[in-house]
């Protein structure tokens, strides 16, 4: 169990990161939605020790892990939203340095993890090539298998789908289903089904809060039969956007299909829709802005 | 669009501080030069103004070229600023065309740099009104050298600059590759740059510069100081074609660039790696086993982690393009300088392994700075720049692990870069047949170097970890390097607040690195105390992460603070602290620390006081005996000094003046009985009243002992190297002297005024001071005197001084030898004492004896060869050789002249030592200064001048003139032509730097370029016209005269007489011309043809020029009319670079200005000559010969 108590950061630029944050995440996929800029990098990068809170705590089953990072730093199986690769080296010989780096010191060892991570990522055919020949979506795998080596009891892995096609996207997200059995798994993305797919529990975040956390399940039931469709003409949104919480719109065949957030039918033509996890992530989405602007 | 373009560009510049910064750097650079005494650059010195256009027009140009090194980020910038930011691809996607595009960031860039040379300009102006300039040092301020400068240098220059940035960044695509095209440009510029030194390949180097300005070095490079002060060169000739060459290539340049320039993603970058199809996804199971391995946290694993890494970061830099570019460059450079630098005045030297290392010093070793500079950030920054930090900074990897491979892979690139000059330099030796390569040298000297160059490193990783910000690294460290200049300047040069500075260790062949090792590996030790705290506080602040504020980066580093580090970082302080204390103790308490100008401060605090005694009446020193102990293992000297003193005056004497070198310490002195006055041992200087005054005519006895034994060691050895364990060399100058010395003057205006001094600079007395004839010009307080002496050293040194040996005998396990001059010698003595191997000769009974180092026997046979010739010319035409023996002794490097003592020669090492004669057809220049040496025993140990003007002409020109004959009889008229060139450039070259007067050549005052090179051309033009045997005649006449004579002493006027009587009305004008006017000539051929005459003969048809001005000694020209008969000849082909034999060549008065001449000759004619062999001084002397055309 990892647990976040009150994590707050302000960067130099004055801009807030994260406030407030309190999370408890289980063994397993844990999804973290929210939209670009929302503070769930920083979020990553506090609990992978690349940056250092303003306050709060992290621990991870009683260990605390922000007073000894180098001993976190054990654990841990990070794989960054954006990240560089040595153009000029392979990926076996890459991956073997970084397996020392990570504390793998015995060489035969050492040949036969390189090897598994690099069939279990599917690369193992393409090894020998240098890691600048790699597509977005191998370079990814790349990153994978490096946050994989040496076992960690901690995977944080930030939007790790992003660029991948949709082939990749399974198989990407099969392998930490697979990991998320054993240990905590951390996945952030803006797509919202990743986490309807994957994870078991999951928080929402904007603009540096805790906006959700808990098992989709229940958060999808929880906006049962308050979610509304109609199709609607394009020129007739703004009037739409005034009157109601309008959480999607959508192009269908040439109308605009729009989603609208409502206890009751909010007009005639409105249909009831049974909620996803999309609802349920705009509606916090909208509920944070509206409470702004109050 | 271009000019949208142009302003989008020039507002990215501009708003960027980084533009403001190096603008405003480069300024206060040019400010400071402009407005500080301590450097002078633009050729401001002496005479000419600070603010004279010429010099203002040179300060400009000298800015141009460093300037590159700084606009490089604008220009190439501007090309590759798209491709960086990505933007490429929106950008080519609108309709600009390429024109309009290149165009506009061409003309963006090339605006910036100018603004920045603009911005100089001002700040030169603005340094030039600085009230602490001294007025007389300005003219009126003038326009008209900025106009120039820009207009001629600057704004062609830099378009040059900013055209080929733009080539290299439009071809590279990379500001990395760009900079290093900068690099490569620079050392190229300074191969060239390496032809301007040799007289011979001075157009060449004129029109290689693209900056022109080594074109104006050129141009102006005999220009005196009055034109200094008021002309600029036309633009014409060279400077011309210079600058029309440049604009041309400029203009190619910018072609170049615009075809190479590639709108696509890849540019003209080779496609890195061929990119195959991707791996299928499917058919391998998702859920292959991951095997469980061990994780490991301890010194093993750590060990193997930072071998690791060291290998990573290691071969990524060894291979990479930027250091193996680098490489190249370092090399090409080092071997263009072996080259071309290892010659004096046209003689080389052989590749001895000190000289190779001192090459590799110069030429190779600075470009490590660059390297490392440039690769501790490269490295610090490796991660990040890839950004694969985010990934390996999450690893369980200990902090000191990455800053210590990084540092070991700094040091393994400097290992592998001097271990490659040396074996270049090895390389260089063997091709020359030059087999001693003193490996062990190589060693010792390159580990030394090393020393420094990882302390830098240390200091360069560092600032880059600290400061958490690469180019604020750079720019730090590049401050570091300025401080280096800038503590020079202000004398601040003790090595204990420098850092990695450390005391200097001249290496000699003769003495190895002596004792001055010491004192370097003291420092070296304390320097890397304090680069080991550094090293543990980098680690401590080792960046990991992002978004590090400086207090959470504290935070961290108090956290990683561990016993380890503790222990260490107080350790290596302690260390510091201790070593730092140990050398304050030996460089301020052992031994006084002198900055670099206390000397001068002690001279002036000397004339301040004591100038008052000059002309005081004192007895003069009549006889010298003295023991000598030298003690060269020990580094003691012990005298026992015996003068006899006589008054000479008709008064008597009541006070006793006595100065004495500081850095001796007079332990004892006995003499009449006397009251102490003054006992000034700071500045040496002793006043005694004398009980009973001696009488006219009346001697006394002055006994003293003097000491030197250094303790400990020195900041820099300073003048500390005239004793050590092989090689003493030392002269009377450290003896006591009686009365006030004015030899001690500072000559030196500015100096002057700095230490507060009258701005008269003390000059030699003029030749009609009677008075001054009382001593000759080189000692104050004696004539003639009777010299004897005993010196005792080390039982396996040889120990020298004048004299004839009376006796070596071996005594207490030390070996002594007495030496005694049987006739009184000038006041000027010497001793060495070394391990000497001896070759004994003789020439008509004369023995002649050269001591030398063993290693250095190559041209001791030479130098023999020479003595022989010499006495043989010089006892057959002036005089017989009055001493006993010729000895010629060499003395180690740690300074670089020949020096004539009675009946011995001391010889540094590579004063002939090393000259590699094995090429005939080079000069011989052992030969000529041994001859030159040898000649002083004539003119200066026999005939001395008074201590007036035109003096040295007595003893150095004539030296020169007896010196050039032995070596026409040895090596013909025409070879003279190739020495009398280099005579001509160094005297033409000379004057120009003149900082009082020139002065003709008979009332010369101690001006070198004028008593040896303007005497060698004026008496050699002498013998030419007077005939060799005329002059010869009355030298004889003169030396017989006199020779040993009292005071009065002769001077330059009597010796003129002589010549005025001795070659009659003829050549009066002649004299005048050569001896007591400053004569230039303009002569020169302008056209010669030549036609076939029926009978076989042919008819030569020549255009004359001939000129002549007089010159006053502030540069000011007179015309004059030229009445002298001149040299015309004609002459056949030559071959294998000898001058062809001459087909007519007589002297004959030719009409001012032009004019036109017609012989016949017998055979087919090559080349005409007017004044040929360059005997008259000709600031053109190229044009005076011209090939003839034949239809």
């Amino acid at each position: 169990m990892l647990t976040i108590r009150d994590l707050s950061k302000t960067y130099a630029n004055g801009v807030q990161a994260l406030r407030h944050v309190s999370l408890e995440i289980p063994h397993g996929m844990f999804g973290l939605l929210g939209p670009n800029g929302a503070g769930k990098s920083s979020l990553m990068r506090t609990i992978a020790t690349l940056q250092a809170p303003d306050s709060g705590s992290i621990t991870l089953d009683g260990r605390d892990l922000l007073a000894d990072p180098h001993a976190t730093r054990r654990l841990l199986g990070y794989l960054p939203q954006e990240f560089g690769v040595y153009p000029k080296v392979t990926a076996e010989a890459m991956l073997d340095h970084y397996a020392v780096l990570k504390g793998v010191v015995h060489k035969g060892e050492r040949r036969e993890l390189v090897e598994a991570l690099l069939r279990q990522v599917n690369l193992w055919d393409v090894r020998k090539r240098k890691l600048g020949s790699y597509s977005g979506g191998m370079r990814q795998r790349f990153g994978i298998a490096q946050a994989l080596i040496g076992q960690p009891r901690l995977v944080i892995v930030d939007e790790p789908t992003a660029g991948l096609d949709p082939e990749e996207r399974n198989r990407f997200l099969n392998l930490l289903a697979e990991i998320g059995e054993r240990v905590v798994v951390i996945l952030s993305t803006h797509i919202v089904e990743d986490v309807t797919d994957l994870c078991p529990r999951m928080a929402i975040i904007g603009q540096g809060q805790v906006l959700l956390s808990g098992e989709p399940r229940e958060a999808i039931a929880s906006l049962e039969g308050q979610v509304w469709r109609r199709s609607i003409e394009k020129t007739e949104l703004d009037g739409y956007h005034a009157r109601m919480t309008i959480l999607s719109t959508r192009l269908a065949a040439g109308r605009t299909l729009i989603h609208v957030l409502a206890e009751q039918r909010p007009e005639l033509g409105f249909e009831p829709v049974a909620p996803d996890l999309e609802d349920v992530y705009f509606g916090r989405l909208r509920h944070q802005t509206r409470a702004q602007a109050a | 669009m271009f000019f949208e373009i142009l302003r989008f560009e020039l507002r990215q510049q501009w708003r960027a501080p980084l533009a403001w910064i190096i603008a405003a750097a480069f300024a206060a650079l040019a400010f400071a030069l402009a407005s500080s005494d301590v450097i002078s650059i633009g050729g401001a010195s002496g005479n000419v103004l600070r603010n004279a256009p010429l010099v203002i027009a040179r300060l400009l140009a000298s800015l141009t070229a460093p300037s590159m090194l700084l606009v490089t980020v604008f220009v190439a910038g501007a090309v590759l600023r798209d491709f960086e930011q990505r933007t490429a691809e929106l950008m080519f996607s609108t309709p600009v065309s390429r024109g309009a595009y290149l165009g506009g960031r061409f003309a963006a860039g090339y605006l910036t740099a100018l603004v920045v040379l603009l911005l100089c300009a001002l700040a030169i102006a603005l340094g030039n009104a600085m009230p602490w300039i001294d007025p007389l040092r300005l003219g009126p301020g003038e326009w008209r050298g900025y106009a120039w400068g820009l207009g001629v240098l600057v704004i062609p220059d830099m378009l040059f600059v900013a055209a080929l940035l733009f080539a290299l960044a439009c071809a590279t695509r990379s500001l990395l590759a760009t900079y290093l095209g900068v690099i490569a440009f620079f050392v190229l510029h300074a191969v060239a740059g390496l032809l301007t030194g040799d007289v011979n390949h001075h157009t060449l180097a004129a029109l290689l510069d693209p900056f022109g300005g080594r074109t104006l070095a050129i141009v102006t490079r005999y220009w005196s100081a009055d034109e200094s002060n008021h002309r600029l060169p036309v633009l014409e000739g060279l400077l011309l074609y210079n600058r029309l060459l440049w604009l041309a290539i400029s203009a190619a340049l910018w072609v170049l660039a615009f075809t190479l320039f590639r709108t696509d993603r890849d540019g003209q970058a080779p496609r890195a790696g061929k990119r195959g199809s991707v791996s299928p996804l499917s058919n391998v199971s998702a859920t292959a086993p991951c095997p469980g391995v061990q994780r490991r946290d301890d010194v093993r694993s750590r060990w193997l982690q930072l071998q690791k890494m060291f290998v990573f970061d290691a071969v990524s830099v060894l291979r990479g393009v930027p250091f193996l570019v680098m490489l190249a460059f370092g090399l090409f450079n080092l071997i263009a300088v072996l080259a071309f630098s290892q010659h004096h005045d046209g003689t080389p030297s052989y590749p001895v392994t000190r000289l190779m290392l001192e090459t590799l010093r110069g030429s190779y070793q600075w470009l490590l700075y660059i390297v490392i500079t440039f690769y501790a950030g490269e490295l610090v920054w490796r991660d990040r720049s890839q950004r694969s930090a985010e990934v390996s900074d999450a690893y369980p990897l200990a902090d000191w692990i990455a800053p210590t491979a990084k540092l070991l892979t700094l040091v393994t690139v400097i290992v592998l870069f001097l271990l490659t000059g040396s074996v270049v330099g090895i390389g260089w030796q063997l091709a020359h047949d030059y087999t001693r390569l003193q490996l062990g040298l190589y060693a010792s000297q390159l580990a030394l170097d090393a020393i420094t160059f990882v302390l830098l490193a240390v200091l360069a990783v560092f600032l880059q970890v600290v400061c958490n910000n690469k180019f604020l690294g750079y720019l730090l460290i590049i401050l570091w390097f300025a401080s280096q200049i800038g503590f020079g300047l202000l004398h601040w040069d003790h090595h204990l607040y420098d850092y990695a500075s450390t005391s200097a260790t001249p290496y000699s062949d003769m003495n190895g690195f002596g004792h001055f090792l010491t004192a370097a590996l003291w420092f070296d030790l304390y320097w890397a105390c304090l680069a080991l705290a550094l090293l543990v506080l980098t680690a401590l602040l080792w960046v990991r992460g992002t978004g590090q504020d400086l207090r959470a980066r504290l935070h961290e580093a108090r956290r990683r603070m561990r016993a380890p580090s503790a222990i260490a970082l107080s350790a290596a302080l302690l260390g510091f602290a201790g070593v730092g204390g140990w050398i304050y103790y030996n460089t301020y308490v052992l031994n006084a620390y002198l900055p670099d100008n206390a000397r001068l401060r002690m001279q002036a605090d000397y004339e301040k006081r004591y100038a008052t005694y000059r002309d005081l009446p004192q007895p003069r020193i009549a006889a010298v005996q003295a023991e000598v102990d030298i003690y060269p293992y020990a580094r003691r000297l012990h005298i026992r000094g015996h003068y006899t003193l006589v008054n000479r005056h008709a008064a008597p004497i009541s006070e006793l003046h006595l100065s004495v070198d500081p850095a001796m310490r007079l332990s004892a002195l006995d003499f009449a009985p006397h009251d102490t006055l003054r006992e000034d041992t700071r500045l040496g200087y002793r006043i005694y009243r004398l009980t009973t005054p001696l009488a006219p005519g009346a001697s006394m006895r002055l006994d003293f002992t003097l000491d030197y034994a250094p303790h400990g060691f020195r900041n820099d050895p300073g003048d500390d190297t005239f004793l050590v364990a092989n090689g003493t060399f030392f002269n009377s100058s450290r003896f006591p002297h009686v009365g006030y010395q004015p030899a001690q003057q500072i000559t030196d205006r500015n100096d002057r005024r700095t230490y507060g001094l009258s701005e008269t600079v003390p000059r030699m007395p003029r030749l009609d001071d009677a008075q001054a004839r009382a001593n000759t010009y080189i000692a104050n307080d004696a004539d003639w005197i009777a010299f004897d002496t005993t010196v005792s050293t080390a039982p396996d040194q040889i120990a020298l001084a004048p004299g004839h040996l009376q006796k070596s005998w071996i005594a207490h396990g030390r070996r002594y030898f007495h030496y005694a001059m049987d006739r009184p010698m000038l006041p000027f003595f010497a001793y060495l004492s070394a391990r000497y191997a001896v070759r004994r000769d003789t020439w008509q009974g004369m023995p002649i004896e050269v001591y030398y180092t063993p290693a250095h026997a190559w041209n001791v046979a030479r130098m023999i060869q020479s003595v022989k010739d010499s006495l043989a010319y010089y006892q057959a035409n002036f005089a017989p050789y009055p001493f006993h023996q010729v000895r010629i002794a060499e003395f180690p490097d740690y300074a670089n002249f020949a020096q004539s003592f009675a009946s011995t020669i001391p010889y540094a090492e590579s004063a002939g030592f090393i000259a590699d004669l094995r090429d005939r057809s080079k000069l011989d220049d052992v030969y000529y200064a041994t001859a030159h040496e040898m000649a002083h025993q004539w003119w200066a140990h026999q005939v001395i001048g008074a201590n007036q003007q035109g003096s040295p002409m007595l003893s150095e020109s004539l030296a020169q003139y007896s010196a050039l004959m032995v070596m026409k009889h040895t090596y013909g008229a025409s070879k003279m032509r190739q020495f009398l060139k280099y005579e001509l450039d160094g005297y033409l070259a000379g004057r120009a730097t003149e900082k009082i007067e020139e002065q003709p050549l008979a009332k010369v005052e101690n001006q070198p370029y004028i008593h040896y090179q303007k005497g060698s051309l004026a008496f050699y033009a002498l013998q030419d016209y007077v005939g060799e045997n005329t002059l010869d005649r009355v030298l004889k006449k003169f030396l017989h005269d006199k020779a040993f004579q009292a005071p009065p002493y002769t001077n330059s006027a009597e010796l003129m007489d002589y010549l005025d009587r001795g070659t009659g009305p003829t050549f009066r004008p002649l004299l005048d011309d050569l001896f007591w006017k400053i004569t230039l000539y303009d002569n020169r051929i302008t056209t010669a043809r030549a036609q076939r005459l029926p009978d076989g003969r042919y008819r030569v048809t020549l255009q004359l020029h001939t000129g002549k001005v007089y010159v006053d000694g502030q540069g000011r020209e007179t015309p004059a009319h030229p009445d002298l008969p001149i040299t015309v000849g004609v002459f056949a082909a030559g071959n294998d670079g000898h001058d062809g034999k001459p087909l007519y060549l007589q002297k004959q008065v030719l009409p001012p200005g032009d004019s036109s001449l017609t012989v016949t000759v017998d055979a087919p004619p090559a080349q005409t000559g007017i004044d040929p062999y360059n005997v008259l001084i000709d600031r053109v002397s190229s044009d005076n010969r011209v090939p003839v055309s034949l239809p």
